[in-house]
């Protein structure tokens, strides 16, 4: 697993390093443009300061910013047994030190993301949603799938990625906008004894300013993608049923809701894109996730076992690509894991009503709601913010405490 | 949620597996869409009712929002004689009954009266009424 883990990584930091180059280019052509004499030099140094800075926030707080942007909600294992089961069975599955955090976002749009630094330190973030239209089957697929990301250091690559990315477009546009706002200054001073070089470095500028995020966001793409197939083989190795998560992505991208917290920074740690709606017409090359139809069918196509090779070899036939989507290292792992019979019984679907209702409860227990089980058969679910500190059941008449 | 008369938050009452959105100072009632039918059972006297609700707009009650989206309510009839006048979501949000309309709404309809939900509705509000 480490010799894989090692390889993952190897991979993704060829492409790390080239959208670093971008942001030393480009912090290079705008010093230089600004400043002809050693200008460049300062610039880079500015673009990797910021960047460390940024990366300094990220790893101190950028777990609980990414969960706080996402109206993510901490959660007790009484809250919802199930899934703390679930998340605990697969922390143990994949050998983790220490039981992610497990957060809620209320929505009802199904999906699922893990932050966080280290496995040490991560989080495991369902939506209501989630909650309400899965099984268990189809949950632990998409609990192990994000298992399968802390597990391989994805979170905080992705966070370093994601952090590189989002440097480089906030220099060029800070540089776009000065360029903007000061042209006609620039223009005047210039005419005096303005070098022609100077003058060709600022167009470069504008160009590299103008091209860089969209290269690297191309490059953040590809990374994000390719982790995201090694996810999904993980997680097939962690729960031996490729169908629980096949059938739970099928539910999710059936899903017509968005989530109104997602945004283009967050929206890569989804298991699937939660803005697919807004972004379904560009092309492949600009999507953040492989496309899911093709994520189901290898999952479905998976014969071997639940080991990487059957993955590699399920990835093959579906996309018929030679390519190696899993590492060599993770090929020789042809441990023989059968897959496990569905789970039976309890987890037949409940009724759309039952989990609606288990839904707002579960919310509303998230949401500091207090429950009372009047005698006379009501139950009362009184708000946080509810302004007197006792309640009379309108049935009976009965007066309860509501805070304790 | 709250109440969209008096503003204060609004309690959850859950009866027979439907939840009732309830202001304890006020005592008006919200029933999201869909509510009130599961409440009183899909029969032909319900549909009867529902389709009698009529928008009437001229009426000079004061406007209340949606207490989901924020936007004014229609103003709607129920029933022929003696029309009670509530509120109804223009996007169908749910409906609003002041203290006490729900009940007389369930009596207009003379829906089942062994309906076993209604009963503990009638007896809910009954108590509160008196």
């Amino acid at each position: 697993m480490w010799e894989l883990i090692r390889a993952n990584r190897r991979k993704s930091l060829v492409l790390f390093f080239i959208m670093g180059m971008f942001l030393v280019l480009l912090g290079y052509l705008i010093g230089q443009a600004f400043k002809p004499q050693g200008g460049g030099i300062t610039g880079v140094v500015i673009a990797i300061f910021v960047w460390f800075i940024l990366n300094m926030i990220s790893m101190f707080s950028g777990s609980k910013i990414m969960l706080t942007v996402s109206n993510a909600k901490e959660i007790t294992p009484d809250v919802h047994p199930r899934l703390y089961n679930i998340v605990e069975e697969m922390r143990m599955a994949a050998n983790l030190p220490k039981t992610p955090k497990v957060y809620i976002i209320n929505t009802e749009a199904p999906n699922a993301f893990a932050t966080g630094r280290t496995p040490d330190d991560a989080a495991i973030a369902v939506t209501a949603g989630l909650l309400a239209k899965l099984n268990r089957d189809e949950l632990q697929g998409v609990v192990a799938h994000e298992t399968s990301h802390i597990l391989n250091r994805d979170i905080r690559f992705m966070t370093y990625a994601g952090i590189m990315l989002g440097t480089i477009v906030l220099i060029s546009e800070l540089y776009l906008r000065t360029l903007f706002f000061s042209s006609s200054a620039r223009y005047r001073s210039d005419s005096k004894g303005g070098g022609q070089g100077q003058l060709i470095m600022m167009v470069l500028a504008i160009v590299m300013a103008i091209l860089a995020p969209i290269a690297a966001q191309l490059l953040y793409f590809a990374i994000s993608r390719k982790r995201e197939y090694l996810a999904d083989a993980s997680a097939v190795r962690l729960t031996r049923y490729p169908e629980g998560l096949a059938a739970a992505l099928e539910k999710i991208s059936g899903s017509t809701q968005d989530i109104e917290t997602a945004n283009k920074v967050t929206a890569p740690m989804y298991i699937v894109n939660p803005l697919k709606k807004k972004g379904m017409k560009i092309a492949d090359l600009t999507s953040t996730h492989p496309p899911i139809s093709e994520r189901i069918r290898i999952l479905r196509s998976m014969a071997g076992g639940a080991n990487f090779t059957s993955y590699q070899q399920a990835w093959s036939t579906v996309t018929g690509s030679p390519s190696h989507i899993i590492p060599r290292s993770g090929l020789a792992d042809n441990e023989s894991l059968g897959f496990r019979p569905p789970a039976s019984g309890e987890d037949i679907e409940a009724d759309m009503k039952q989990s609606r209702r288990d839904l707002g409860n579960l919310m509303m227990a998230v949401n500091q709601y207090t429950f009372i089980d009047c005698p006379c058969g009501v139950k009362l679910k009184v708000p946080p913010d509810y302004k007197s500190l006792q309640v009379e059941c309108p049935r009976c008449g009965r007066i309860h405490k509501v805070s304790d | 949620m709250r109440c969209p008369v008096c503003k204060n938050p609004m309690v959850i009452l859950e009866l027979q597996q439907i939840e009732i959105d309830y202001c304890t100072f006020c005592q008006g009632i919200w029933l999201d869409a869909g509510e009130l039918e599961a409440l009183l059972g899909d029969t032909q006297q319900v549909q009867d009712l529902l389709t009698s609700f009529k928008i009437d707009d001229a009426i000079r009650e004061k406007r209340i929002k949606c207490p989901i989206c924020n936007k004014k309510m229609h103003k709607i009839q129920a029933g022929q004689h003696n029309p009670i006048i509530i509120d109804k979501c223009r996007i169908d949000h749910g409906l609003w009954f002041d203290s006490g309309e729900l009940q007389q709404i369930i009596e207009m309809g003379s829906l089942h009266k062994e309906n076993e939900i209604l009963i503990l509705l009638k007896d809910i509000f009954t108590n509160k009424l008196k």
